[in-house]
């Protein structure tokens, strides 16, 4: 009865309040509303003026204005804080801190299939701000988390746009997909670079087994689940972003210049027994540089407008996104333009339904993949131009096949286009079927085109580079993928008791398809002309290629707690995919368990000040891999053009089968157990999280080289043949706090520390060689045995150079030539042979960590980021991949052998031969770094300004990324990436390039 | 009404949510079993007649593949030889050279190319032996099918042991992992395969084909490969008598030795077996041979200049012999289609038999990639005749096999090379070997010849050749490496 009073005075006062604000005068109020753990500002935060539909968001540094009347009451929302109700009392300014740990209860992070109180979580999630994310220079969302986040790895390629590698918790996968998978609004993706990095409103990172074990089928390299802004209540907020800025290449390789390219291509000469190329070396000059024709300061232009608002019933979220980047090579660009609508209506009250569509078109002006091959490569000797204009030719040097052309004129003549539509996202109801009881469904797709058109006209322009016919090809790709979900929850509290219940199924199904047909004397005087019905009728083909999956998963969760203190999650998923039908289990079960227990609310804690909050955890669970290619024990024929019989002149289809496929073929599953903590000292002032994981792949699919005597064509067969384990620990710790006068500061640094080890293979004690991608002579130069990390380089150790042909005779080289690498005859046998090769290093990093600050004072805010990985090694493919009269570094000219006593430590200009190319010591050298990621220094104009100008806010920036790269590797960057088994392997890697920016932001 | 609603909806959720978690199972069989995209599955394969041809055409497809006929090609069977060295620029491809001084060691690339090349081939035969016997078809054209599997798989071994020496003898698809790791099968035995192959090819095929067929294994294929395969194992009565049966056949030296070698004179009567090689634009994929492209004059369009005539080939050319001239391009000179070769180009020679006319080079193609590859011609079945007709004391048909090619070789002009007349066997038996040289020199042929006449020592001995170990190249370490030590190496590698 007392209750029911309460509730209706409760209701009396709202009324109350309500004729009140109806005439009441309004005023302007305006604040910054942040985070009350890190004090960082939270941008769109909802803004709503009590009990009317008056409302409005922060901006992108968590700024708002509102009018509001004097008396009224303000309600700050924000997913994952709790909202706060501050009656404004006729003051013109309000801060507010969200969340504050006191609260810590009430925090949320995004988990699989819904949301989870922060201290409830017993897995490892790390969640990224999308302010995080969008604030950088990247263009690409997931090339921004480096060195965010512990134990996540992000090793980032210089093409514009482009996707990076990212490994969780180490190299568990080494074959098929290995990459993560992204969960974005619902829908799955193996890649992201269609997202527009200022529409992210939150990355979830699932780390540990037990966290992705309800993603089981694709989990295993971990899960990335990224939700994206939606409409919030209130008045229309309309955001701009804009940046430009320029990308210019760092550590750019030196190269010998024409006078010592001709030195030492005589010395190469003389030791092949040959005379000299040139007579005369000085005559040259300093010739090219063919590094510097190429490269350019690149243009990087970014502009976001967003509009963002609604009501009770219905809000919207409206974006719009423009970005140009210029590639470091000349001719290279790349445009993407975003589009994002996303809706929802509270249609009845157990009713709401919604959705959330994205279109993006992405174009690009492609270059050569060969291009930095053979900027490296190219004699600089040979002008870009000859005085007539016309250009410089190899061929009139002598120079050879393996540099038989001129870069520039690869530039000019290599015109390809690629276009790339992408729609996707999704549609959902959400219905309360009875009490506590939440049904949701939802559909979402994910439909592609992809358009690459290449064109290469009648030309000749060196006798190596010329056509005798022009070439249209032009290949198309669809890509039609959706899922279809169904999650029923049920939800609710007994006393001390909270309990979730989720079960839910889901289906997808994922297309692709390739169509790729060329023509040949296509004419040309306009893009209208690049028609393939425009060449010769007799040399128009087709080639077309595609592939499908399908899989079908029920999955199941409960989270109960008990106290707040007692902690309990337990997951099950099965997943059935087509990849293993007919040919292994067509079902795997993947189940989790995770256990929390929050000491800091125990009774024994409440008296003691040092620990604010103290969390142990620990969890295990069970992920699979279907990431495998579709169809993997199905024999195919295969009917290759190499196939194709001639007689008498004309063709006729060849097929036959020149594969091997296992019988059987299970799933890979990882299986992983954490234990973390996480605590606060200081008044909540420094958070601490660490823990330790022990990740377990077990029967890893794996592609294993078989004899060649079988006659295949690959010379690999996969299966499941190896088991893995990644061990490490992490580490976070942030600092934050404010000072009266108003300085603002957070501080945090993370580590990871992994260790890749393969704890079997059924090749047993026989190693499985790899790593031949721009090895000289095919040769291998990885090795992945048991007890060894996966794709550890592997070769001979170097004991010096030769430096006298005495020295040859009866040494373990009878056939060396002075200035050739002496190598350590390690079995003693006075034979160099295969025997003798020894682990040289290896390209998994064993520790990646980052150091991430942020400060304000009054209008100015300032961002440094320092990030960097140790511990790996990485292998310079470029300096003995060598056919000819290829170019050598300026280092490796200054340091080289060219006669007795002149080096003990770099061979002769003879590198390339076979016994020198070999792996070996030499070309492996240490991969770590240390870099600015990025720094950041904003500036917010007075609000006394802004308002006159009818801006709620005004910020201008300047920043600037891997500005500063520190290492000792003497390529052009040690973030090379690659297959696990061929990782670490430069062979002419995309440079890296610092990225330099100026940029506004304005919030209507 | 509003209740109704309410519950009216949340009747309709309850509904959609049951029969989102039964329909699904129930369509889970379906659901997950998809087809293969664009790859027949190999179970409906094998089962027509039409099957079975296009399984023999690959037969012959792959033999133009790089390594049949490029770049591994060249390192194991021909810069070994005295008639041919690297060429090109002196620091392109230089692991040329460690075949032509014998340096070379067990990880040197192009030895596992080979390997590989020869095995790819036998693997596709042992698909066409073990599979087509159960396909309902023509039973003659069954059975000639089956030959023409054997002879490419007899073709296959014989550059294998004639390379390496013991080699794995794969003669069925491996039915299981238990049958991937073969150890090397002694020499003799892979000769007595190679030879069982041969006489059932032989008995098998036709002695011609309707024109559709051109380039097909012939009766005379089998029978002249199995006299070379004799001929290596010096089972000369064998030799004589598988020549003898060619040389009724109907085969006849072309007139023009140069022009033999030329694209219109592709299959022409020479011709016994060549691999067929086209340019042709719309099959994407099928212009794979390296072959001419290779060997093609370097510094102008047609390609590499590697393997180059060696200054003791142009030596051993008689005063006024044609085949000078049709074997060897000389720096500046025209060609006969009218080629002027620059002065400028790096080697003083290239070799003319892969020759393709530079307005026929099409830059959307490996250059010449449409030239056949002569495997066996008539005037080496004259040869071999010849050598096992003196070897075996019939010197009159020695000579008369032997002068029959040389007479070809004075173009029409008395006076020069004049017929061999010796009749003491050790001479007329270097007249003949002598002879091998100069009209197969380019061939991929000189290099093992030598060998097998026993006298690599001699001849190749002052470029590095030791007896005792470089009768065969080193086994492919990576091989070895696989095998997990099942595969030895052959001794002094």
């Amino acid at each position: 009865m007392k209750r029911i009073f309460t509730r209706i005075s409760v209701l009396a006062v709202f009324c109350l309040l309500a004729i009140n604000v109806a005439f009441a005068q309004n005023i302007t109020v305006k604040g910054r509303v942040s985070d009350g753990g890190d004090k960082t500002t939270i941008p769109s935060v909802s803004v709503l003026v009590k009990g009317t539909q008056n409302g409005t968001q922060t901006d992108a540094s968590g700024m708002y204005s509102i009018s509001a009347p004097a008396n009224a009451i303000l309600v700050f929302t924000y997913l994952g804080y709790t909202t706060q109700e501050v009656p404004v009392n006729n003051r013109t300014t309000l801060n507010v801190e969200l969340a504050s740990s006191s609260q810590q209860l009430d925090q949320v992070v995004v988990v699989g299939y819904g949301t989870q109180r922060k201290v409830d979580v017993t897995g490892s999630v790390a969640t990224v701000k999308g302010e995080e994310i969008s604030k950088q220079a990247s263009v690409n969302p997931i090339s921004a988390l480096q060195g965010k986040v512990a134990g996540v790895s992000i090793t980032n390629t210089g093409a514009p746009g482009s996707s990076p590698q990212i490994t969780i918790r180490g190299t568990g996968t080494i074959y098929g997909n290995t990459g993560v998978l992204y969960v974005v609004d619902g829908v799955w993706y193996d890649d992201v670079s269609f997202l527009n990095p200022s529409d992210i409103e939150n990355l979830s990172i699932l780390k540990d087994a037990s966290s992705q074990s309800i993603y089981g089928i694709r989990a295993a390299n971990g899960v990335v689940l990224i939700t994206t802004k939606k409409g919030k209540t209130g008045e229309p907020v309309i955001t701009y972003n804009g940046s430009i800025g320029f990308k210019a290449v760092t550590n750019q390789v030196e190269m010998a210049n024409a006078t010592e390219y001709a030195t030492i291509i005589n010395e190469l000469s003389a030791s092949n027994g040959a005379n000299p190329l040139f007579a005369n070396p000085s005559s040259f000059g300093t010739g090219t540089n063919w590094y510097n024709q190429a490269f350019r300061n690149a243009l990087q232009t970014n502009h976001q407008v967003s509009v963002n608002g609604g009501t009770e019933k219905t809000t919207y979220n409206f974006s719009l996104g423009y970005t140009n980047e210029d590639g470091i090579v000349k001719t290279q660009n790349y445009k993407r333009y975003t589009a994002k609508l996303s809706n929802d209506f509270q249609v009845l009250k157990p009713l709401k339904i919604g959705y959330t569509v994205s279109g993006t078109a992405i174009n690009t002006n492609d270059i050569n993949d060969g291009i930095f091959r053979q900027l490296y490569t190219a004699g600089p000797v040979v002008p870009v131009y000859y005085a007539d204009g016309s250009y410089g030719d190899a061929n009139d040097f002598s120079l050879g096949g393996g540099n038989n052309f001129n870069p520039q004129v690869t530039l000019d003549y290599f015109n390809q286009k690629t276009k790339n539509y992408r729609f996707n996202g999704n549609v959902y109801a959400e219905l309360t079927v009875a009490k506590n009881f939440t049904f949701r469904t939802s559909a979402g797709g994910d439909f592609g085109q992809k358009e690459i058109i290449g064109y290469t006209p009648l030309y000749a322009a060196t006798q190596g580079q010329r056509t005798t016919q022009s070439t249209l090809k032009i290949e198309r790709e669809e890509t039609r993928n959706w899922i279809l979900e169904n999650t029923l929850t049920y939800k609710n509290t007994f006393g001390d008791h909270n309990l979730t219940v989720l079960a839910g199924t889901t289906a997808q199904r994922r297309k692709l398809y390739n169509i790729s047909s060329t023509a040949f004397d296509v004419p040309y005087s306009s893009d209208g002309d690049l028609y393939l019905s425009l060449g010769t009728a007799a040399t128009r083909t087709v080639v077309d290629r595609g592939s499908l999956s399908t899989s079908a998963s029920y999955f199941g969760r409960i989270n109960y707690s008990y106290k707040d203190r007692y902690l309990l999650n337990a997951t099950i998923r099965r997943d059935g995919a087509s990849q293993f039908f007919g040919g292994g289990d067509l079902w795997g079960n993947f189940p989790a368990v995770g256990a929390g227990w929050v000491i800091s609310s125990e009774e024994f804690m409440k008296e003691q000040k040092v620990v604010n909050y103290l969390k142990l955890k620990g969890s295990w669970g069970k992920v699979g891999n279907a990431g495998v290619p579709v169809n993997p024990t199905t024999l195919t024929v295969s009917q290759g053009g190499d196939l194709v019989a001639f007689f008498n002149g004309v063709g006729y289809t060849g097929a036959n089968i020149n594969s091997l496929v296992p019988s059987f073929l299970n799933w890979e599953r990882t299986t992983g157990t954490d234990i973390g903590i996480e605590a606060k000292f200081l008044d909540n002032r420094l958070t601490i999280e660490t823990g330790i994981y022990n990740k377990k792949t077990e029967q890893a699919i794996f592609e294993i080289p078989i004899l060649s005597s079988i006659g295949t064509a690959s010379g690999s067969l996969i299966g499941n043949q190896a088991d893995f384990q990644n061990r490490g620990f992490e580490f976070l710790a942030t600092y934050a706090d404010k000072s009266k006068s108003g300085f603002s500061y957070s501080i945090s640094g993370n580590i990871g520390i992994n260790n890749n080890k393969v704890l079997s293979v059924v090749t047993g004690l026989n190693p499985i060689y790899a790593g031949g991608a721009g090895i000289a002579n095919g040769a291998l130069s990885t090795r992945t045995i048991q007890g060894g990390a996966i794709g550890e380089f592997f070769g001979y150790k170097v004991a010096g150079i030769f430096q006298t042909a005495a020295e040859i005779t009866g040494s373990a080289q009878p056939s060396a030539k002075p200035g050739d690498f002496k190598y350590v005859d390690q079995n003693g046998d006075k034979i160099i042979d295969g025997k003798d090769r020894v682990v040289l290093g290896n390209p998994n990093p064993k520790f990646s960590y980052g150091l991430n600050t942020s400060f304000g004072y009054k209008n100015f805010d300032l961002s440094l980021d320092i990030q960097g990985v140790a511990g790996v090694d990485v292998y310079n493919a470029n300096i003995a991949y060598r056919f000819g009269n290829e170019n050598f570094s300026k280092d490796f000219y200054d340091n080289r052998w060219h006669g007795a006593g002149t080096s003990t430590t770099y061979p002769s200009a003879a590198v390339g031969s076979t016994i020198n190319a070999a792996p070996n010591s030499f070309y492996v050298e240490d991969g770590s770094y240390i870099r600015v990621r990025n720094v950041q220094l904003g500036y917010a104009l007075p609000s006394l300004l802004t308002s006159k100008w009818k801006m709620q806010r005004v910020r201008v920036f300047v920043d600037a990324q891997n500005a500063i790269n520190i290492f000792g590797y003497k390529g052009f960057t040690p973030e090379i990436g690659g297959s696990p088994t061929n990782a670490g392997i430069d062979a002419s890697v995309y440079p890296l390039s610092a990225t330099y920016r100026f940029g506004l932001q304005v919030t209507f | 009404m509003k209740i109704y609603k309410n519950n009216y909806i949340q009747k309709i959720g309850l509904i959609a949510l049951c029969s989102g978690l039964f329909v699904l199972p129930a369509c889970k069989k379906s659901f997950l079993d998809v087809d293969p995209q664009a790859q027949q599955p190999a179970v409906t394969f094998w089962k027509t007649q039409d099957d079975a041809t296009k399984a023999v055409n690959s037969i012959y497809g792959i033999l133009r593949s790089n390594d049949n006929t490029g770049f591994s090609a060249i390192a194991i069977e021909s810069v070994g030889g005295d008639d041919a060295e690297k060429g090109s620029d002196p620091n392109d491809a230089s692991y040329y050279n460690n075949y032509d001084d014998f340096s070379v060691s067990s990880t040197e690339g192009q030895l596992q190319g080979f390997w590989n090349g020869q095995y790819k081939n036998i693997n596709l035969c042992n698909q066409v032996l073990d599979n087509i016997p159960a396909i309902s078809m023509d039973a003659n054209l069954k059975a000639r099918y089956l030959a023409e599997a054997k002879f490419v798989r007899a073709y296959s071994y014989f550059r294998l042991v004639r390379a390496y020496g013991d080699v794995p003898l794969r003669l069925n698809v491996p039915k299981d992992a238990s049958e991937f790791n073969l150890p090397r099968t002694p020499k003799a035995q892979v000769w007595a395969a190679i030879e069982k192959d041969l006489n059932e090819a032989a008995a098998v095929l036709p002695q011609t084909y309707p024109s559709v067929d051109l380039g097909r294994a012939t009766k005379g294929a089998a029978l002249a490969l199995h006299a070379k395969v004799a001929m290596y194992q010096q089972k000369w009565a064998d030799v004589l008598s598988y020549t003898n049966t060619v040389m009724t056949m109907g085969y006849d030296l072309f007139p023009n030795y140069e022009q033999s070698f030329r694209l219109n004179n592709e299959n022409n009567i020479e011709s016994i077996f060549e691999i067929q090689c086209e340019i042709n634009a719309s099959i994407p994929g099928s212009a794979t041979s390296q072959y001419s492209q290779i060997q093609g004059v370097r510094g102008t369009v047609a390609g590499y200049g590697l393997n180059v005539p060696t200054a003791a080939l142009n030596a051993a050319y008689e005063a006024g012999d044609v085949r000078r001239d049709a074997t060897i391009i000389y720096r500046g000179e025209t060609t006969p289609q009218g080629d002027a070769i620059p002065v400028s180009v790096p080697n003083p020679m290239y070799s003319q038999k892969p020759y393709v006319p530079f307005n026929l080079i099409n830059t959307s193609f490996n250059q010449g990639a449409q030239q056949n590859v002569r495997v066996i011609r008539f005037a080496d079945v004259l040869l071999m005749n010849a050598e096992a007709a003196n070897e075996q004391g019939n010197t009159t048909l020695a000579k008369t096999s032997l002068n029959r090619v040389r007479a070809r070789a004075r173009g029409g002009v008395a006076g020069v090379l004049p017929d061999v007349t010796t009749s003491d066997k050790d001479a007329l038996r270097q007249a003949i070997w002598k002879e091998r040289f100069v009209e197969l020199a380019m061939e991929y042929d000189r290099y093992f010849d030598v060998i097998r006449q026993g006298r690599a020592a001699t001849v190749f001995g002052p470029k590095g050749w030791k007896a005792n170990k470089n009768e065969v190249w080193p086994i492919p370490s990576n091989e070895i490496d696989k095998s997990a030590g099942t595969l030895t190496q052959n001794p002094g590698y």
